[in-house]
């Protein structure tokens, strides 16, 4: 099953403790880094460990986590490649 | 030699902390952090006035950052590890950092562990070299119950600041004796 982008908003959310912003203000392919969300390089290890936390997936390099964090989407698509390449 | 004067003062708790909104980094911030900025945030307006260059930052951090020390350390067995925005704030001067950001000051910080008493003397000290036109104090304390657990202190959560300028301002006159920043800012905000 696809990961739900909602849940995926709010895990985001929570593990980066962003005030004031609700999913639904998260558009699915709003940049995460630089505009959109704003996001800087320690909110990227956040959520190296977000993605180990909840969904077991481990990131180990830039390579990996670059294109997975261009946007909600891209971070969705990354996760449902990664639970379809271990099933 | 122009005196010196407390032109703004401002004390702040937990509960501040709890419910202020002051952007998306204020969230992610520990709480002496938090307390900090917001101790500091009627000050502003008076920052306009002056070049940010010529704006000290002298922060006093009772227990360092062992708060965020503990939490972070708390963290350790964590799936995936501890939280990597902690570690940023593990530095007693984090706080310091935070101010500058949100203020875009950019004249000397210096950052002391322990008593908040050196605070007034060497922002004075500052000024009278002429060195900076403005020092902001800031003290901070911080207890969570897991450091009064291991320090067996009470818990607290507060921060006090004074800005000290230079010239023909108003405000509250510092004396050379004038150590205690903590009842300072007690006695001007009961004036």
């Amino acid at each position: 099953m696809p990961v739900s982008k909602t849940e995926l908003k709010t895990r985001i959310i929570e593990a980066l403790n962003l005030q004031d912003i609700t999913p639904e203000q998260i558009e699915d392919e709003a940049p995460l880094f630089g505009t959109g969300l704003g996001l800087d390089s320690i909110d990227a290890l956040e959520l190296v460990v977000m993605l180990e936390k909840h969904y077991g997936i481990i990131i180990k390099g830039i390579e990996e986590g670059g294109p997975a964090f261009r946007s909600v989407q891209a971070l969705a698509d990354f996760i449902d490649a990664r639970r379809a390449s271990t099933t | 030699m122009d005196k010196l004067v407390i032109t703004a003062s401002n004390i702040v708790n937990a509960d501040d902390a709890r419910t202020a909104r002051l952007g998306t980094r204020f969230g992610r911030m520990d709480l002496m952090s938090q307390l900090a900025l917001l101790a500091v945030e009627p000050f502003a307006p008076q920052f306009e006035s002056i070049a940010r260059e010529r704006i000290a930052i002298c922060l006093a951090a009772r227990t360092s950052s062992l708060a965020t020390d503990a939490e972070y350390w708390k963290g350790r067995d964590n799936t995936g590890g501890p939280s990597p925005t902690l570690f940023t704030y593990t530095l007693p001067s984090a706080a310091l950092g935070e101010i500058a950001i949100r203020h875009r000051i950019t004249g000397p910080p210096l950052c002391f562990v322990g008593s908040s008493e050196v605070l007034l003397p060497e922002a004075a000290e500052l000024l009278r070299l002429r060195e900076v036109d403005a020092a902001v104090c800031v003290s901070v304390n911080v207890v969570t119950p897991t450091l009064a657990d291991w320090l067996a202190l009470p818990n607290s959560a507060s921060a006090c600041a004074a800005l000290l300028r230079t010239g023909d301002v108003a405000g509250r006159a510092v004396g050379e004796f004038d150590r205690d920043l903590e009842a300072l800012c007690h006695y001007l905000g009961a004036q």
